[in-house]
């Protein structure tokens, strides 16, 4: 990703990029769910759609469902884009809440588009037809990212990015700290003048080379291992990302074209690497096609992401498990701020500051709501879970949780990924409910208000009704060829 | 009580009765906003709006924001202005700021556009480097307007430069608060103009428990809003906000001021200029301006500044000039148990963020409004939100003084030599050194103000984004000469803004300007 929006940014100007791509070094990605944004950074490069769902066996995805999580036996859905058919949530949800307060029963994911299209197996790749809609929908991919790497590597060497496949064996410092060169297998020794770390979790340059510190979240976020596997798809191709709470973790479950990618990630403590497996192996859709890869990790990351005159990008900056889908958008960000940030070849520490700052608060946001689906359960039946309900949180969430119980109102923080919609989609999913509404809603007419609601229910579900079926519009428009 | 979740929560003392206290532009402005959101069957509201609380000034200024204003309480800004001897405000111009001679606007709207997704100042940087010697504010549709004295509302057509600025007003203050006196007692709300005479607590928690009025009546409501200005009496006299103090920051401690006839066609636009021991400032009024000076009484006797104020007058003084002290503090909590503290006094005018805060504050209000009396978490968050937002603000005040290149008085000296907050402190390093900046939470201006001061007080970046060096240099001045020649085409088509003043907002001439 970075050498192909590097590429297509800076153009011929400057003194080259070359990426150094160990191939003893394996890819961990194995089938990728994201957010909406993604289909901004495609847009930078000029990548279109469908293009980009045949190159990657791509799917569509309308949000994730998280059963398991709350109590087991419940599910809720965490949809992309927002309720209602106007921005204005938080109102929505005050009208709703009123409503409840007098009767009403429908549920509020009932006044999600994305919800409701996605429990039908629809979708939307574009708009739907109810203009009203417009503005509160937006999708992502589920996609192989094995393929993604590859394509985005055809796409930024034949915009002049030279490939060395080749491993560092050596990192030569500079006396500031800096680092001046790497020393390669076969000898070669490359200068630069910014080097982008990407090579994953043991962080190379950034820990390897500039011992720059790792934060640890694991107080919050115990899990530290995944085992990974594909299997056959079978049945019907669903519009969304699962994650099943399990005893130990969680399990995703995320669809592509030719294959489903599942994985456990669960918390050592609390069960063996034997029994998650066999645990992930008995909750497959289909046969395994492959033998289960183990992950190990340490959340956090990394005390400062830009560090003198080197960039640490995806795993090398930091972990965060998938349970939002956050790992590409965290890239992505990444590039983003270096190239508002971008420097010369001083490395002004000043930028690198800013960067920092403004990364790390990113970063520590979407903590905040990965913790938040740990925190909010009332399951007991596990270890692991007795854990997480009764443990302390960070002030800034435990802050954001107290407003949002208080009144329904969603504190916003600089940097949050998440708005508005998505936290109240995991709020109530997860069993926190305002204990009391907005007062001014009180002066609108009750009746009123539920007639309204009922309207958005019936456009949402006419619209979703008349979308596409998942698999259908694929095949139409975007179908991948065979492995 | 409400009922939620199948619980039956019993709500403590539900507020029901609001009381305002001090009216003026901030009392009136509040109650407008409540008498508009709130329903006359559910809440009653009362103002004590007796003459003796300390008045602001003659005039008032309204940032862009005001619009939302307009938009809720819809008031037609055609008759507003010609109310209130209104007009309209692109922005402002300051002069010997930065150095004596230099004139610099801080104007609202956009500044050149991005070209390849690289902000727009980076290539106006390197132009500069090269040689070119275009202003910066060649580049922003309201200030090549403000310039000319030109004048019409933004079109909504995107794509034209037409589109790319907004505006604010300048009013006179006392028709404003009449305006929305008479707005607010249209939606309900009730006024009383006796005097305060002393605030109740309440024994057991502090809260204000009554206000006990000179015709020995008494007033009890759920929740208090002290409009009374730099006495703050419910805020600071009957309970304790809490105060930071500014003062190292903001050297300007009075100011003086007073109205003056003017027959020249009134610009779209304030100005400030700085003088040796402060800085004098311009609002222009349909008919009359307010002229002000605002000063260091360590550095210049009050005598002394009323005179340098007289000695500069745009025109004959239609009264005595009034004198009064700014607030250089800042409230820990600016809503403390059952009172919300809506304006801090008197607010270093630089920037005229005074209504805007006001209006922010009692938006902030609605959005948090409490169900009962006591209301901590209500209480938390608007403290939270309301501190930031003032932070920001203050750090762009304090920019204007600490980056100058005067050294021709101690009082631009001192201010050189200060220590400033933090948060600025990173914004000004980081822009110096690479001209990017830094934004923080609740900033009110957004990045093209910053740069408007920033590079009107002449910062003059070490380096520009490199990526700024993707495109040709010939293709940037292109661009960048193309950009210049709309917003001098689309500007040449607007009204004066005296004509468009005259065709729309006509206040009635001569009569009392006072």
């Amino acid at each position: 990703m970075a050498a192909a929006i590097l590429a297509r940014r800076l153009g011929h100007r400057f003194g080259g990029i070359r990426v150094i791509e160990s191939p003893e070094i394996g890819i961990i990605g194995v089938g990728e769910a994201t957010i909406p944004a993604i289909r901004l950074f495609n847009q930078a490069l000029g990548i279109d759609e469908n293009e980009f769902l045949r190159q990657t066996q791509g799917t569509i995805k309308l949000g994730i469902e998280f059963k398991d999580w709350s109590t087991v036996g419940e599910s809720y859905f965490h949809p992309f884009g927002a309720h209602g058919t106007s921005l204005d949530q938080v109102s929505l949800l005050q009208e709703w809440l009123a409503c409840r307060a007098s009767g009403e029963t429908g549920g509020f994911d009932e006044l999600s588009l994305n919800t409701v299209a996605a429990r039908l197996g629809r979708v939307f790749a574009y708009s739907p037809s109810d203009e009203s809609l417009a503005a509160v929908f937006a999708h992502a991919f589920h996609f192989d990212a094995s393929l993604y790497a590859q394509y985005l590597r055809g796409y930024a060497q034949t915009r002049g990015v030279l490939r060395l496949e080749r491993k560092v064996i050596d990192v030569e410092l500079r006396e500031d700290g800096g680092i001046a060169a790497l020393k390669l297998d076969d000898g070669q020794r490359v200068e630069a003048d910014l080097f982008i770390d990407c090579s994953g979790f043991r962080g190379l340059l950034i820990e390897g080379a500039l011992k720059t510190g790792y934060e640890d979240w694991t107080h919050w976020l115990p899990c530290d291992r995944a085992a990974a596997v594909p299997c056959q798809s079978g049945g019907e191709l669903t519009p969304y990302t699962r994650s099943t709470a399990r005893a130990a973790g969680w399990q995703w479950r995320i669809p592509l074209q030719h294959r489903i990618g599942n994985g456990y990630v669960y918390c050592s403590r609390f069960i063996s690497d034997d029994e998650a497996t066999a645990t992930l192996l008995a909750h497959l859709d289909g046969p395994p096609r492959a033998e289960p890869r183990l992950l190990r990790f340490t959340t956090g990351r990394r005390k400062k992401l830009w560090n003198k005159n080197c960039i640490a990008l995806g795993l090398a900056a930091g972990f965060l498990e998938p349970l939002e889908s956050t790992s590409i958008h965290l890239i992505q960000k990444g590039l983003t701020h270096l190239l508002n940030l971008f420097p010369d070849r001083g490395c002004d520490p000043r930028l690198a500051d800013e960067f920092n700052r403004v990364a790390i608060n990113e970063y520590e946001r979407i903590r905040d709501f990965i913790i938040l689906h740990y925190k909010a359960t009332t399951r007991q039946d596990a270890p692991l879970w007795r854990h997480c309900s009764g443990m302390e949180i960070p002030d800034t969430l435990a802050y954001k949780i107290r407003q949002f119980r208080n009144s329904g109102r969603v504190v916003k923080y600089d940097h949050d990924l998440f708005a508005a919609p998505n936290w109240i989609a995991v709020f109530m999913g997860q069993g926190i409910l305002p204990q009391r509404h907005d007062p001014l809603v009180d002066q609108r007419d009750l009746a009123q208000m539920h007639a309204h609601l009922k309207h958005i229910r019936s456009v949402i579900r006419e619209s979703a009704e008349a979308a596409p079926r998942h698999d259908a519009y694929l095949l139409q428009n975007a179908r991948a060829v065979a492995p | 009580m409400i009922a939620v979740n199948g619980s039956v929560e019993v709500i403590v003392e539900r507020v029901q009765r609001i009381a305002i206290v001090g009216g003026g532009t901030t009392g009136w402005l509040a109650a407008a906003t409540l008498g508009r959101v709130l329903s006359p069957s559910c809440y009653r509201i009362l103002v004590i709006d007796s003459a003796n609380y300390e008045r602001g000034g003659f005039s008032e200024v309204a940032l862009p924001s005001f619009h939302r204003l307009n938009q809720l309480l819809g008031i037609n800004e055609h008759d507003l202005l010609q109310k209130t001897r209104g007009t309209f405000r692109l922005g402002a111009r300051f002069a010997n700021w930065g150095a004596p001679g230099e004139r610099y606007f801080h104007a609202f709207g956009s500044l050149g556009a991005k070209l390849e997704a690289v902000p727009f100042h980076h290539y106006w940087l390197k132009l500069r480097r090269l040689g070119e010697r275009f202003a910066l504010e060649d580049y922003s549709t309201a200030a090549v307007a403000a310039k000319q004295s030109r004048f019409a509302p933004p079109v909504p057509d995107r794509s034209s430069v037409l589109s790319l600025y907004s505006y604010g007003y300048h009013f006179q203050a006392a028709s404003l608060a009449s305006y929305l006196r008479q707005y607010a007692q249209a939606h309900g709300v009730t006024r009383n103009d006796r005097r305060v005479v002393e605030v109740q607590l309440r024994g057991e928690d502090g809260f204000i428990d009554a206000l006990l009025m000179e015709d020995g009546t008494r007033i009890s409501a759920d929740l208090y809003i002290d409009c009374t200005g730099v006495c703050a009496m419910l805020a600071r006299q009957a309970l304790d906000m809490g105060y930071q103090d500014w003062s190292p920051w903001l050297p300007c401690d009075r100011f003086v001021s007073v109205p003056c006839a003017s027959s020249v066609d009134p610009a779209p636009y304030s100005e400030s200029s700085a003088e040796a021991t402060g800085w004098r400032r311009r609002v222009p009024l349909q008919h009359c301006t307010d002229d002000g000076f605002a000063y260091s009484s360590r550095h210049i006797s009050d005598d002394e500044a009323t005179g340098t104020l007289l000695a500069g007058l745009s025109g004959e003084a239609l009264v005595e000039p009034s004198l009064m002290r700014l607030t250089r503090s800042c409230p820990t909590r600016f809503w403390n148990k059952n009172c919300i503290a809506l304006t801090g006094g008197n607010p270093e005018p630089l920037e005229h963020t005074g209504l805007h805060l006001v209006q922010t504050g009692i938006a902030r209000l609605v959005t948090l409004f409490p169900v009962s009396r006591n209301s901590p978490p209500d209480i938390e968050e608007y403290n939270r939100l309301t501190g930031m937002e003032h932070e920001r603000i203050r750090d762009f005040l304090i920019l204007r003084y600490k980056c100058t290149q005067r050294a021709d008085s101690p009082f631009w000296e001192s201010c050189r030599d200060m220590q400033v907050p933090e948060t600025l402190r990173r914004k000004i390093e980081l822009f110096h050194r690479c001209g990017r900046v830094a934004m923080f939470e609740e900033e009110h201006f957004g990045e093209d103000s910053w740069l408007a001061v920033l590079l009107g007080q002449n910062i003059d970046p070490m380096d520009y984004d490199p990526l700024a060096d993707v495109l040709d240099v010939s293709e940037v001045k292109v661009a960048l000469a193309q950009m210049r020649t709309m917003i001098k085409e689309g500007v040449d088509t607007l009204p004066t803004h005296a004509r468009y003043l005259q065709q729309h907002c006509r206040a009635t001439p001569g009569g009392s300007c006072t």
